[in-house]
């Protein structure tokens, strides 16, 4: 008898602490989402102007998004949409390469200049990337790279270039490998680049995926070096810079809704990457050792 | 921090112009024209099809004027608020002409990146503008633009719900209906101090006489915004609330400018109403609020290869002409003398609100460096104000700490 009550009373608190945990879960997820579920209402809103008195719309309309692709004339989104895909797909290609060749050489290849290396990325790493943005304008106007079309290039070049110092965490990643495998494929016959590109990045994949979508990310969320270096040529603007100016005092109250809407189409490839990357992506972050 | 960052900056600028050094030179004369390049800002609307392409218009107007050159146009896209900033960033490669609001005028010539108007260009202009507008335009003596509208802020209303006789005092109106003020806005709070005869730098232009908000002029004004902001027809503007608040009908009148016009043509329709800003009891007196009041001028980068061409394109920007045209197609309010005086202009209701007000309920927004200084500390009082840290109690204490905070470099 006694026994019993004291299953049913375990049972008891396990059910009050779960409720509690899942009530304080459910309050927090729902302050999470709530912004992002206001920007999609209001992407849908038919009112116009920046402010409403209701949180939810008295009238729901497509004509936001219809819009943002239409009315070309004053903000053309289309165009920086295209623009910042090609930027980033380029950037994202680029500097993967870059992150993953320089965790490979940091993690298997043993040369005088590694520690110093590492030391000087560390330190290098400490400072904030946009503190060089106007020195690196000049030296992008003096190679020509300033106008017209190459503007993109520009901001390829500057979203990739850094990629080489953030190797820590796939370096991390790497030094997990055995090396026992890479001696076996030497052994075999092996270059350095096979081994690198047949046996290293196939036992990795959680990693590439990582860093692909971070440096995805990157590239297509800035705003600030593309502010900079795309100046007076509307035809080179990004998305960041072309939602930026929906917020303009001439143009906030009647933009604001198709701005929303802006925010939320942006916020879909980054959205689908995750769903289908989730399971690597958390992998990758927790270093699961593979061999 | 700030300022070091833009030292900073200009240091950037100097060096890299020394280094770079000249890219892209004209070439030589063909066939008795001249060659040349002319780059041109301006906010994309001027550029835009569906307001007609107000910009490329009169550049071929322009160019058909002046047969001597061959003009190449390079069209970029800078509103008058940020180009001073892009143009001080990297005076070599921005545009030879482009527009600017008259408030970013020291940006630029700190930067040494706006030219002077002299000669004939300087009397062509002076003999078709106000003296009020040159003024905006004018530092130590020289003339940095060719002005083309005024920027200023006044009052839209609704027609059915004030007349008149309403509309020339605030208190007059809040009896009768609702008011909406942007009172967190340092743009629009002033209005009411100077309006009792607080000052900024002497006339505007004196930066060691120092801000003059202290004193019981300020504090009879602080007392009178805290019983505004109670009053229950009053409404704080902010994050466009106003205008939503015009569209559904809960506000009757807003402060705000021509930037607004469509959107409130749209909300009032034939009720719309348009006037310059009225004025307010203080302590059974009669006061006149008074905006802060700038122009938009069209100026020429020093460093641009063909001067003359230039500033002739910007003289030919800023004429009755382009002003017309600028009117009609995009409602951009003319402020040439000659332009104001014809009929059809002068009896539109928002030309005649944002020009009264220009004239009569304004003073020149000083744009010394020191009034960098005066933004944040008059947000703060208004914000204050609103959620009721400001009270009766302390009013004058926390007058006296804006006044302070206003005369001060500390951030």
């Amino acid at each position: 008898m006694a026994a019993k009550t004291k299953v049913r009373s375990a049972k008891k608190r396990r059910f009050i602490n779960n409720t509690i945990v899942h009530v304080v879960l459910a309050i927090l997820a729902f302050i999470w989402v709530f912004p992002i579920i206001w920007v999609i209402l209001t992407s849908f809103r038919a009112e116009k102007g920046s402010y409403v008195s209701t949180f939810f719309p008295q009238s729901f309309t497509l004509d936001n998004y219809v819009k943002l692709f239409t009315d070309t004339s004053i903000l053309n989104f289309p165009q920086m949409f295209m623009n910042t895909l090609f930027i980033a797909v380029c950037a994202c290609i680029l500097s993967t390469f870059y992150v993953l060749a320089v965790s490979y050489c940091l993690s298997r290849l043993k040369f005088k200049l590694r520690k110093p290396y590492m030391n000087m990325a560390m330190i290098l790493g400490l400072f904030p990337g946009f503190m060089s943005m106007i020195a690196v304008y000049f030296i992008l106007k003096a190679i020509g790279l300033t106008e017209g079309n190459l503007i993109k290039v520009a901001l390829i070049l500057c979203y990739s270039g850094g990629a080489g110092l953030s190797f820590q965490i796939a370096k991390g990643f790497f030094d997990t490998v055995p090396i026992a495998v890479d001696e076996a494929a030497l052994l075999d016959g092996c270059t350095r680049w096979q081994i690198f590109t047949k046996i290293t990045l196939p036992l990795s994949k959680p990693i590439v995926i990582y860093t692909v979508l971070t440096s995805f990310m990157a590239p297509w969320l800035d705003f600030i070096f593309a502010k900079v270096i795309c100046r007076a040529n509307s035809d080179q603007y990004t998305v960041a810079i072309g939602l930026w100016n929906m917020l303009q005092k001439e143009y906030i109250d009647s933009w604001y809704t198709s701005f929303a809407a802006g925010a939320v189409l942006i916020s879909i490839p980054i959205a689908i990457l995750f769903l289908f990357m989730q399971r690597y992506y958390v992998d990758g972050m927790s270093g699961a050792v593979k061999g | 921090m700030k300022k070091r960052g833009l030292a900073m900056m200009l240091a950037f600028v100097l060096a890299a112009t020394g280094l770079v050094g000249c890219g892209n030179g004209t070439d030589g004369a063909s066939g008795g024209k001249e060659k040349i390049r002319l780059m041109v800002w301006s906010p994309s609307e001027d550029q835009s099809k569906d307001s007609g392409e107000w910009l490329q218009t009169m550049c071929e107007n322009f160019a058909d004027e002046h047969p001597e050159w061959d003009i190449t146009f390079v069209y970029g896209v800078a509103d008058e608020a940020s180009a001073a900033g892009q143009v001080a960033q990297d005076a070599e490669a921005s545009a030879d002409v482009f527009m600017y609001a008259n408030d970013t005028i020291t940006t630029m010539t700190d930067a040494n990146a706006l030219a002077k108007f002299g000669g004939k260009y300087r009397e062509e202009i002076e003999s078709t503008n106000s003296e009020e507008v040159l003024a905006s335009l004018t530092k130590d003596g020289e003339l940095y633009g060719v002005p083309f509208t005024t920027n200023t802020w006044f009052m839209y209303y609704d027609k059915s719900v004030f007349s008149e006789e309403d509309i020339k005092n605030l208190d007059t109106m809040l009896e009768k209906g609702v008011v909406s003020f942007p009172m967190t806005n340092s743009w629009y709070l002033p209005a009411f101090y100077i309006g009792n005869g607080c000052t900024l730098f002497g006339d505007g232009t004196d930066e060691s006489k120092g801000v003059d908000f202290s004193g019981e002029k300020a504090v009879e004004v602080t007392n009178y915004l805290i019983d505004l902001e109670q009053n229950p027809n009053f409404r704080i503007d902010a994050d466009g609330s106003g205008i939503a608040g015009l569209r559904d009908g809960s506000i009757s009148a807003i402060f705000s400018g021509s930037w607004d016009a469509n959107a409130v043509k749209e909300a009032l329709g034939d009720n719309m109403g348009v006037a310059a800003l009225p004025t307010f009891t203080l302590n059974g007196e009669e006061k006149q609020m008074m905006a802060y009041a700038g122009s938009k001028a069209i100026g020429v980068n020093p460093n641009c290869d063909d001067m003359a061409a230039a500033v002739e394109l910007a003289v030919y920007l800023g004429s009755a002409e382009a002003q017309r045209a600028h009117y009609e197609l995009r409602t951009v309010i003319p402020c040439n003398t000659e332009l104001m005086a014809e009929q059809e202009i002068a009896a539109d209701p928002l030309v005649m609100a944002q020009n009264n007000t220009f004239n009569y309920t304004s003073i020149l927004q000083p744009f010394v460096s020191k009034m960098n200084n005066c933004w944040t500390p008059v947000e703060n009082m208004g914000k204050g104000i609103r959620n009721g840290s400001v009270t009766h109690d302390n009013a004058a204490e926390q007058t006296e700490s804006m006044n302070e905070a206003m005369n001060s470099d500390g951030i």
